[in-house]
């Protein structure tokens, strides 16, 4: 590396690698921008990092599960879904990287290059202007300083590149996107599709819209993607590059164009502010290994470690000027975080369509129910409310009763297919709010002299309340469907799960009650943007990425317009 | 070890070995090394009785040529908890006294015919201590665990497709392969 301060002044620099700071990456360096891409982690290249993609179920030693004693020392992280053998190593384990929860959290992080874009659940709605105008018709958080016409565009262009499947289904609450073909739904599906079509005003069931290549076009194949094969192992990365990760997108798309510095092991301690320029100017880096302090310099920087993460070099970056955090003179840098609520699920059996079944690849996706609570009226006695998944699979099982030839004799058999299983889980829109924030610890430190973050967040009653409407709301429709044998289950999992991290340094229109304004950028520290969840006013009920890509990418094309005409 | 002192060791222990009582001859060494508790390789000889009794050899592959016992005991070090291995060693012992009454000898000694009266009135469920029913049922679904993702399972029975392609979401079950 150079010492000298030339060659440690980019362009810009983006911190981040994943779901957003990819997007940050790509857009810059196509533009021409020098830019440097800092990562905490490790470089993951594919398909060279991807070591497990082509194992066999009996390769992995433990057969997918994780060893107690990993668990024991790793409670957070060992609640996670995707936490198995074949992909904890993109996982953050609780002891490698410790926080402080004040109110139980579990924070899931992936530290590598690509981020939680290779674990990631993969399902990309878009938000609508039900979603936008919330806060302002509901009377919580604070008015976006943007509606869907602003980011409709960017939508289209994020969507065309990563690769979204998904139907042209016309819902004025979710808008249409470009779309490659859907994956099909199951008969039970689909007879249910119908039955809440007719049975029910305003509600809708439709094919699940997700980032699978179910087509590659042209621009697919041009990132050396191929078409997704329904294997359903996306958790540990993919051979084919079917699904949508920064990996096998947009930072080898980045990498390309010979602009990018990818530099791995780089933990952004502070975002460095120049009281004499007023303004910010570079980074405080520390190498993740030798723990080295090193500086770089941009006229541009793009904030995209993750929600909480940005959260807290933020806040850990104080100057004179800002001795609170970067632009915070609110006090509001921090408060407001949200998440969604995934507690709620319910399952039940149907009887019907005995005759058919479903065949051949894992869908990597289901069905969807977009929110229909208080769409276009407030209706119930919480605020918001919720989306939901609805998937149905017969399963194959061989009777495993006895032992000895009875038993050997009926495994050997063909598996008896099942009746039908239905379910939904619920995705429930939370209100972000000051009671729930993210601070810094004022003693304890990592490894690195960063102070550790301190998560105060919990649920609330309208939760509680969006829960008990979700059961009955769903076992009427269930009920009347025709299900049976219908249980619901609140998990009462701790917040953080999800792992849909919003909020701490939301957009708005006013700097006395936001951080951000409609381009990303600090109302009072304009060459700094923040892409990520951190930026969300609102959490909505769609699954948060797409929005995230979509948000960066615009604000990306902005900065550089901004550089241009040197107004940043 | 150089080949002549290990030769002397080996010398020593049968030695020793000849001269022993030999109720202390069942305190062999199991070949299977487990880190968390313990087991003897008596202990071993009736786990794999167990684990063969429930899948046997036969024409076909059964819990013996899929490994089924070396990986209960793999699994029972990594991934139960302390509590439960002290259960599943607990409950060894108590399979042992079990079997002891109901065929009047030990478990890896007894004939097939009499393993399976042994395991019958474990199944049966009548007045079976629970650290019993806990060791066999534990034996048991590590076994079938072992066997249905083992890759003779995997690749001659139910076929696992590591890249299926294309989802059929709504077909006739007539047609299935």
């Amino acid at each position: 590396m150079g010492d000298s301060k030339k060659t440690r002044t980019f362009d810009a620099i983006v911190i981040g690698s994943g779901m957003s700071g990819g997007w940050a990456a790509k857009e810059f360096c196509e533009k021409g921008l020098k830019t440097l891409v800092l990562e905490r982690g490790r470089d993951v290249v594919q398909p060279k990092d991807f070591t497990t993609t082509n194992m066999m179920p009996w390769e992995f030693k433990h057969r997918g599960e994780i060893p107690y004693d990993i668990q024991k020392a790793n409670p957070v992280v060992s609640r996670c879904y995707a936490f198995r053998e074949d992909a904890q190593q993109f996982f953050v384990k609780d002891t490698e990287h410790p926080y402080i929860q004040d109110k139980p959290f579990d924070w899931i992080r992936g530290y590598q290059v690509g981020g939680k874009s290779i674990m990631w659940a993969r399902q990309t709605q878009r938000w609508s202007d039900f979603d936008f105008e919330g806060p302002a018709r509901d009377g919580y958080a604070v008015d976006w300083p943007i509606r869907y016409n602003d980011i409709a565009p960017w939508y289209s262009y994020v969507e065309k590149f990563a690769g979204i499947s998904g139907n042209k289904d016309g819902l004025p609450n979710l808008p249409d996107g470009e779309f490659l073909p859907p994956l099909e739904l199951t008969c039970v599906e689909n007879y249910f599709k119908d039955f809440v079509a007719k049975n029910y005003k305003d509600r809708n069931v439709i094919y699940g819209r997700c980032a699978h290549l179910t087509q590659p076009k042209q621009i697919h194949l041009d990132q050396g993607r191929s078409q997704c094969q329904n294997r359903s192992l996306c958790q540990r990365g993919c051979p084919f590059g079917g699904y949508f990760n920064a990996n096998s997108t947009t930072i080898p798309w980045a990498e390309k164009t010979g602009n990018m510095t990818l530099r791995p092991f780089s933990v952004v301690h502070s975002i460095i502010y120049d009281d004499e320029k007023g303004k910010a100017v570079g980074v405080h880096v520390i190498d993740a290994n030798t723990k080295e302090s090193v500086e770089y310099y941009a006229p541009v920087i793009f904030v995209n470690a993750g929600a909480y993460n940005s959260n807290l070099l933020l806040l850990n970056s104080k100057s004179k000027r800002f001795p609170n955090g970067l632009g915070n003179d609110n006090g509001i840098l921090g408060k407001y975080a949200a998440f969604h609520n995934y507690r709620a699920s319910i399952r039940a059996k149907y009887d019907g369509f005995q005759d058919t079944k479903s065949e051949g690849g894992r869908r990597p996706t289901s069905a969807y129910m977009p929110r229909f609570r208080n769409l276009y009226k407030q209706e119930t006695d919480f605020l918001r409310g919720y989306a939901l998944t609805f998937y149905s699979d017969r399963w194959n099982y061989n009777d495993n009763s006895g032992f000895g030839e009875h038993l050997k004799n009926n495994l050997l058999k063909e598996p008896t297919l099942g009746p039908w299983g239905v379910g939904s889980g619920m995705m429930g829109e939370t209100i972000p709010k000051e009671t729930n924030f993210l601070s810094l610890d004022t003693e304890k430190k990592d490894d690195w002299g960063v102070p550790l973050l301190k998560i105060n967040i919990s649920y609330d009653d309208n939760d509680e309340k969006m829960i008990k409407d979700f059961f009955e709301q769903m076992t009427e429709m269930y009920t009347k469907a025709g299900f049976t044998d219908i249980q619901t289950n609140d998990s009462k999992q701790a917040p953080g799960l999800d792992i849909h991290h919003m909020g701490g340094v939301r957009m708005g229109k006013d700097p006395k009650t936001s951080l951000l304004n409609k381009w990303h950028q600090f109302h009072n520290c304009p060459n700094v943007f923040v892409t990520d969840g951190a930026c969300m006013t609102s959490t909505s009920t769609q699954n948060p990425s797409l929005t995230f890509m979509a948000m960066t990418a615009r604000a990306a094309n902005y900065a550089v317009e901004q550089l241009k005409k040197r107004e940043i | 070890m150089d080949r002549r002192s290990s030769i002397k060791t080996l010398l020593i222990i049968s030695a020793g070995t000849a001269i022993l009582p030999s109720c202390l001859q069942e305190e062999k060494k199991p070949s299977v090394s487990v880190k968390n508790f313990k087991i003897s390789g008596n202990d071993e000889d009736i786990i794999s009785a167990v684990s063969d009794t429930i899948i046997p050899q036969g024409k076909t592959p059964g819990a013996k040529d899929v490994g089924a016992y070396q990986y209960a005991l793999m699994m029972m070090d990594d991934c139960y908890s302390p509590e439960n291995q002290q259960k599943f060693t607990k409950g060894l012992k108590d399979f042992q006294d079990f079997s002891k009454k109901t065929i009047n000898k030990s478990f890896s000694k007894a004939t097939p015919a009499e393993r399976n009266e042994v395991l019958n009135a474990i199944e049966s469920k009548k007045n079976i201590p629970e650290n019993v029913a806990f060791f066999y049922g534990t034996m048991k679904r590590l076994t079938l665990d072992a066997f249905t993702q083992s890759k003779y399972y995997l690749t001659k029975v139910q076929v696992y497709e590591l890249v299926p392609g294309k989802f059929y979401g709504c077909v006739p079950v007539k047609k299935a392969s």
